[in-house]
């Protein structure tokens, strides 16, 4: 059983609430009598067979001073997928990647990197691992290639492997610079060739795109695919969430330090019902496409703001919308489709998770 | 499976000395020390009346003061945000995510580092030392190494006061402030003692009739510089050390060995608990 508190969205009234994760509770406010529906978030956690999972956390809780930072966490990231790790800034995201990593120490949880209990084999469980910090320094007064053979050396690896990692990341030309003279995203990059010593099989990236211009995202991008396309498991934690949905197989979603989601970015739309939005561009529009397009099943919302036509619906209907507005005779510009975002299922988890409806 | 591995801890220092020797105030006070080194050779030299270079002794005996603030400065350089620094800029964090303990980082670490102290002490005392044995002499010449070992040994134990500092504070900056204060400690520590001298009821003048307790003496380990340059007059077989303008018998109980075992409780106490901190320690 959960407890919510949450607020009257008309009178500001406060509620405590309770029920079971997805359900979907009816309440009338009894301070203003306004009806509203909450729905519990949802708290699935794959349970998948031993072995199959790249990453385990189970039970994280994190006490820093008094402030409960992580709260009873567990979740599993399965081998070879692509998984979104997003939350809020504070969530709780770098503290659990952390604990995983035992770089905190955690009041209660186990972790399991490939198996491993990171406790009793940390030195095995980080043996395949890849770790770029959301902040990525390194030493001022090395050069890249002296960085990285240290990297090479702490995992017994071949030092030949260094020269074409560099020029992997594009980082070849300054292979003798000082990596204190390094801009934000050169640091970046060195950072992300870092992983790769070793040839991991997973690769935990904290906000491994933040405050980097659009050409060092695109770059760090396109080496996330193709690292997972080589067969590694990818965990990266980000705020940018387009970045996420495009190359995410899953994400979870942690709020104040609780899992309030996880699932693929489809399903979670779907879940929280978010309906794709079409943009149509009428040449001879007027009221009556607005009763066409309203009888038909699968629409939730129509409206008309000069030459266009604002519809929200379920996928299946836009193909059924755009025919019968053409079959009516109307002479169709343009058809703009908005699928549900990340961003919007983030943002109404987030909303949900702080008591809205 | 073995406690601690020399495979990391190899590379940690390696890394550490390469950091490291690169830094421009580590080179400066490495030039300062030939400087220095040579100065008070011409000084003591000038002070038996030839205008030439003097002994080994008198020249260790005429620098003892600088070098024990100038190698304790060196070291708390060195050390002082090797944890904290390195947690505050996330390079440790990425060190850490490799396979390695966190001991064999710390041992890496003072090792590294040590190394560079080492290497600076050796090469501004040492070429001090050949230009000294070339114009002067090779008198007392044991006595002049066992001042560069001892010189060494007081950096180390700086070194791991300073480290132990760096594994507690959270943030760069405060380190800074532990590090002044073990540092500033070297400074007033003559001044604090004798301070306490008075307090106690005894005058100045009992300093001249040799009227001094035996804690007076036997305080002198609660200043690792302080009895650095005893153990150095201790090494060098002299009897009388200046204390606040006073020449004063060092007693026997203050002997080689007593000193010696003083400042290795010096070094390892403060590794341990930095150890202790370190592990313990949310990077």
């Amino acid at each position: 059983m959960v407890k919510k508190i949450i607020m009257c969205p008309k009178c500001k009234h406060q509620l405590t609430i309770e029920g079971v994760a997805g359900e979907k509770k009816y309440l009338t406010c009894p301070n203003c009598n306004t009806r509203g529906v909450f729905n519990f978030p949802s708290e699935k956690v794959i349970q998948s067979e031993p072995g199959a999972n790249a990453i385990e956390i189970k039970g994280l809780t994190k006490i820093y001073n008094g402030t409960l930072a992580v709260d009873n966490l567990s979740f599993s990231v399965k081998k070879g997928e692509i998984f979104g790790f997003l939350g809020p800034n504070g969530a709780g995201k770098t503290t659990t990647i952390k604990a995983l990593l035992g770089l905190i120490r955690s009041n209660t949880g186990e972790f399991y990197i490939n198996g491993y209990n990171t406790k009793n084999d940390g030195i095995e469980a980080k043996k395949k691992l890849g770790y770029l910090p959301e902040r990525a320094n390194f030493y001022d007064n090395l050069t890249p290639v002296q960085t990285l053979n240290f990297f090479c050396e702490l995992k017994n690896v071949d030092k030949s492997i260094i020269l074409p990692l560099l020029k992997e990341v594009g980082l070849e030309e300054s292979k003798n610079k000082k990596v204190g003279n390094f801009s934000k995203g050169m640091r970046q990059l060195l950072g992300v060739a870092q992983t790769m010593i070793g040839d991991p099989s997973i690769y935990i990236l904290d906000e491994p795109m933040g405050g980097l211009d659009a050409r060092w995202v695109k770059t760090i991008r396109e080496k996330i695919k193709q690292l997972n396309k080589q067969g590694a498991t990818v965990i990266f934690s980000s705020h940018i969430l387009s970045e996420v949905q495009t190359i995410c197989d899953r994400v979870a979603i942690i709020n104040n330090g609780r899992l309030i989601a996880q699932d693929t970015v489809e399903n979670l739309n779907q879940y929280l019902k978010i309906k794709p939005r079409l943009e149509i561009i009428i040449k001879n529009i007027n009221q009556k496409v607005l009763e066409i397009v309203n009888k038909l099943d699968g629409v939730v919302s129509a409206k008309i703001e000069k030459n266009t036509l604002y519809i929200t619906c379920e996928a299946k209907t836009k193909v059924k919308i755009i025919s019968n507005i053409e079959d009516a005779g109307y002479e169709i510009d343009n058809i703009i489709t908005l699928e549900p975002s990340l961003e919007e299922a983030f943002m109404k988890i987030i909303d949900m998770d702080r008591g809205g409806k | 499976m073995t406690f601690i591995r020399p495979k990391p801890i190899y590379t940690v220092a390696k890394k550490e000395f390469i950091d490291n020797i690169r830094n421009k105030w580590i080179i400066i006070l490495t030039m300062l020390f030939v400087i220095l080194i040579i100065a008070f050779s011409y000084v003591a030299g000038g002070q038996t009346g030839d205008d030439t270079f003097g002994n080994m002794q008198n020249t260790v005996f005429g620098l003892l003061g600088i070098s024990s603030l100038l190698i304790p400065l060196i070291a708390i350089i060195l050390g002082f945000s090797t944890i904290s620094g390195e947690a505050e800029t996330g390079s440790l964090y990425v060190v850490l995510s490799y396979p390695i303990k966190r001991i064999e980082v710390l041992i890496g670490k003072l090792l590294g580092l040590g190394a560079v102290i080492s290497l600076s002490v050796l090469l501004g005392f040492g070429f001090g030392g050949i230009i000294i044995a070339i114009t002067v002499g090779t008198e007392s010449f044991q006595g002049y190494l066992a001042f560069i070992l001892l010189s060494i040994f007081i950096g180390l134990i700086y070194l791991s006061l300073s480290i132990c500092i760096s594994s507690y504070c959270k943030r760069r900056i405060t380190s800074i402030g532990g590090g002044i204060v073990i540092f500033f400690w070297s400074i007033i520590y003559g001044t604090v003692i004798i301070a306490v001298f008075l307090g106690a009821g005894y005058e100045f003048s009992d300093f001249m009739r040799g009227n001094i307790p035996d804690w007076f003496f036997n305080s002198v380990i609660l200043s690792p510089s302080d009895m650095y340059q005893t153990t150095v007059q201790r090494a060098f077989d002299v009897k009388t050390i200046e204390t606040a303008g006073f020449s004063v018998s060092i007693p026997e109980f203050l002997s080689l060995p007593v000193l010696l075992i003083a400042q290795f409780i010096w070094f390892i106490i403060p590794l341990v608990i930095a150890y202790f901190l370190f592990k313990r320690r949310d990077i």
